[in-house]
């Protein structure tokens, strides 16, 4: 649970002719991790080898598929299979049956876009006539004159030209749709063209080319609409065709990518390999729970032409990581890979995060409100994201928080939606907002720790601070014993970062006195209070006053040894890391100030909302109702976000910080993991 | 004692506002390189959110004197 499944590296060697078979029960075996050849210095006679015959085939094949699949504009995500296919049956024709594929999808798109083609072309000329159609000049007229210059078009200035043509000539005709929009049609004697195309450049003149034919312009437009629409027709039975088309063939398209998908992945897997002249070699790492398994079945497949041999590991191999954890951690795995993937020789923190990371997010939370919202909104995470393997996680974090939360909620901080049951002693009930007060009937919930009171935030100050110190211990401690054997240089430094942190602590502990004494009395009739009232808390209140500060001796004594420590071992320079892990301390205090900050937010919601509902006004009440709901929201939605960032932040800096490396590579053995195929 | 107290608030406000405001300066920074890379590289999130954090710690330790001020209101 705390490391990463053992690996064992192998190599595999074999007869050339037997890399298929080989290739075929790795891949039914799924737990052969394979390195890739070329990252090792090839040595004289051994080269990287190349994919099988049959891999050209099978990718050309896939390309088909995908194209095809393309055009039909498939998508994957939203198709269901009623079964999973025999890879057998497919494996039969699905060249064949590819390539007809192929061929209909294209000749159906091909269609479609033949018929989009003309109906846009259409469109084209309609665009271009339907000017002319003011004008009611039949087509035949604007063109075949042998002694006639014939402008159709736009101008600019209209005005400009029906001013200065009469200048040139008068020898012409000037229609115009209508003098506003510019629209014009001029017929002019042959020898004028020139001049007057001149002056139409200059009136800003743009041509359009009229279409040839007989009739009005208007008849045209008619017979071309009428053509579009039977256009239209067309188009959407070929588009209902390809619709259906694409139905059909849906699990089809499914099944056979997966199926040459991995054929793909099998035929080209011998580039990973090494090859002499007449063999073949696989370097890989297999886990150490299977290699047995592994070693067996080759051996027996293969009738011992097969060689495994397994080879001690060196200290510079980097073998892949493979965490195992039960189910319920294994979730908590995706947050730690989001961090980083964890290297084979780091412990794997997935078991710690899963308790303390919800345990944080529940305590900056701490109400029984909240702490429902949380967990209604975690499944409803999940319902939504189910196909998503990073969301249903983080809805699962989401409800364990909101878990934690609520027990905070009812047991530590007596809270529901910012407001507690009972209000604090010393204060009546007619002056606070209570859930007793307002319900009218006696709740017994108290409040351990009032959140809005200056005890309570020095309380939460303190549970923050121990909080960080535990966590913290726990991270140097893991360091320690990681380090112990690679470099007792870090881990004697870790060693007095642990000193300094006890020290910091306990240092802390003595200014806040009164708040842990209070905590401690439920202690003075058991076992340990003699322990506790003659040894320990006199030792640890020993000290000396200093700028008005109760510095205790046995702080300053963990301290000066942790810092000698530190300066014995690194010189000086470990002296940042004291300071390091002093923020790192406070860093903790998150803990407290987004729980008060939350609370405060809330509180401050409550008074209004409350004070509007109760004012005896029943439209205000209303509003009240409203804006309290939409404020709680706010507050919620805020406080989740902070917390859950906050929470992770503890862990990914102040916690890994301490031991977790990283960088890991992840174990991907040979394989694929099928969703629409069966070997059977 | 009153006026004492009034400045006493005034000074753990300004202990925190201060803290938050440079809180708030290297986050704007670190936050949109953050972004970028984790844009062009998607294993840089878990870093990218990281770097982002980190300048939070300041504003806690504005908390701290605000919160030791407050106690001597």
């Amino acid at each position: 649970m705390f490391k990463p499944r053992e690996m064992k590296h192998a190599l595999i060697i074999g007869a050339k002719e037997d890399v298929e078979h080989t290739i075929e029960l790795l891949h039914s075996l799924e737990a052969v991790h394979i390195i890739d050849f070329k990252s090792r210095e090839l040595e004289e006679h051994l080269h990287i080898g190349a994919p099988t015959e049959k891999a050209s085939g099978v990718s050309q094949s896939l390309l088909k598929l995908r194209s095809s699949a393309q055009l039909l504009a498939f998508e994957r995500e939203k198709q269901t299979i009623s079964e999973k296919q025999s890879e057998k049956l497919i494996q039969r024709d699905v060249t064949l049956k590819v390539q007809d594929l192929e061929l209909s999808v294209h000749s159906l798109v091909e269609t479609k876009t033949r018929i989009e083609e003309h109906f846009r072309k259409i469109d084209e000329r309609i665009h271009q006539l339907e000017p002319f159609t003011a004008m009611d000049i039949p087509l035949e007229l604007y063109q075949g004159y042998d002694h006639v210059g014939v402008f159709t078009g736009y101008v600019r200035d209209y005005k400009k030209l029906a001013e200065s043509l009469p200048k040139i000539t008068d020898e012409f005709e000037l229609f115009t749709s209508n003098e506003t929009d510019q629209m014009v049609a001029l017929f002019v004697s042959k020898q004028y063209v020139e001049d007057a195309g001149k002056l139409l450049g200059d009136c800003g003149f743009t041509e359009i080319k009229l279409p040839e034919g007989k009739g009005l312009p208007a008849q045209f437009i008619e017979k071309w609409t009428d053509q579009q629409k039977e256009l239209s027709e067309k188009l959407l039975q070929t588009t209902k065709d390809i619709l259906e088309f694409r139905k059909r063939y849906a699990e089809f398209i499914l099944a056979s990518e997966e199926y040459l998908t991995i054929q793909v992945q099998k035929a080209e897997a011998p580039v990973l390999f090494g090859m002499t002249e007449h063999s073949f070699l696989i370097d890989c790492w297999i886990p150490a729970d299977d290699i047995k398994k592994v070693k067996e079945t080759l051996e027996e497949e293969m009738q011992g032409s097969l060689f495994v041999e397994e080879i001690e590991p060196k200290h510079e191999d980097e073998p892949p990581t493979l965490l195992k954890n039960p189910r319920p951690v294994r979730r908590f795995e995706y947050l730690l890979e989001l961090y980083s993937i964890p290297n084979y020789r780091d412990i794997d923190p997935s078991f710690i995060l899963s308790l303390i990371f919800p345990l944080f997010f529940g305590l900056m939370i701490g109400d029984i409100g909240y702490g429902i919202l949380l967990i209604l909104f975690g499944v409803l995470f999940m319902k939504m994201f189910k196909d998503s393997e990073g969301f249903t996680n983080i809805g699962w974090y989401i409800i364990i928080a909101g878990v934690f939360a609520s027990i905070f909620g009812l047991f530590l901080f007596g809270d529901m939606f910012g407001l507690p049951f009972l209000p604090p002693p010393g204060e009546t009930g007619e002056a606070v907002y209570t859930w007793s007060t307002l319900l009218g009937i006696h709740i017994p919930i108290p409040s351990l720790i009032h959140k809005m009171e200056s005890l309570g935030m020095t309380q939460l100050l303190v549970i923050s601070i121990i909080a960080g110190f535990l966590h913290l211990s726990l991270g140097l401690l893991i360091g320690i014993f990681v380090e112990r054997k690679h470099n007792k240089k870090h881990a004697i430094t870790k060693i007095g970062l642990l000193f300094v942190l006890t020290a910091l602590t306990l240092l802390i502990f003595v200014m806040a006195d009164w708040t842990i004494g209070q905590w401690l009395k439920p202690l003075k009739d058991s076992m340990v209070a003699p322990l506790l009232w003659n040894y320990l808390i006199p030792l640890v209140k020993a000290g000396f006053s200093f700028g008005g500060l109760l510095v205790p001796y046995v702080s300053v004594v963990f301290g000066v040894l942790g810092i000698v420590m530190i300066i014995i071992v690194t010189g000086g320079f470990g002296l940042v890391e004291v300071l390091e892990v002093t923020s790192h301390l406070m860093s903790y205090t998150r803990l407290a100030a987004i729980c008060v900050a939350k609370a405060a937010m809330a509180f401050a919601f409550n008074m209004i909302g409350l004070g509007l509902i109760l004012s005896g006004n029943i439209v205000i009440g209303l509003l009240g109702v409203i804006l309290l709901i939409f404020m709680q929201l706010m507050v919620f939605a805020l406080g989740a976000l902070s917390s859950g960032i906050q929470a992770v932040r503890l862990h990914y800096v102040e916690f890994f910080m301490k031991f977790y490396k990283g960088e890991g590579i992840r174990f991907n053995p040979f394989r694929y993991i099928r969703k629409y195929t069966t070997t059977e | 004692m009153a006026a004492d107290a009034g400045i006493i608030a005034i000074g753990a406000g300004i202990a925190i506002g201060s803290a938050a405001l440079a809180t708030a300066w290297a986050q704007k920074t670190i936050g949109a390189a953050a972004v970028g890379a984790a844009a062009e590289n998607e294993k840089m999130f878990g870093k990218g959110l990281i770097y982002m954090v980190l300048p939070e710690t300041i504003v806690l330790f504005g908390l701290v004197i605000a919160f030791l001020l407050w106690t001597k209101m």
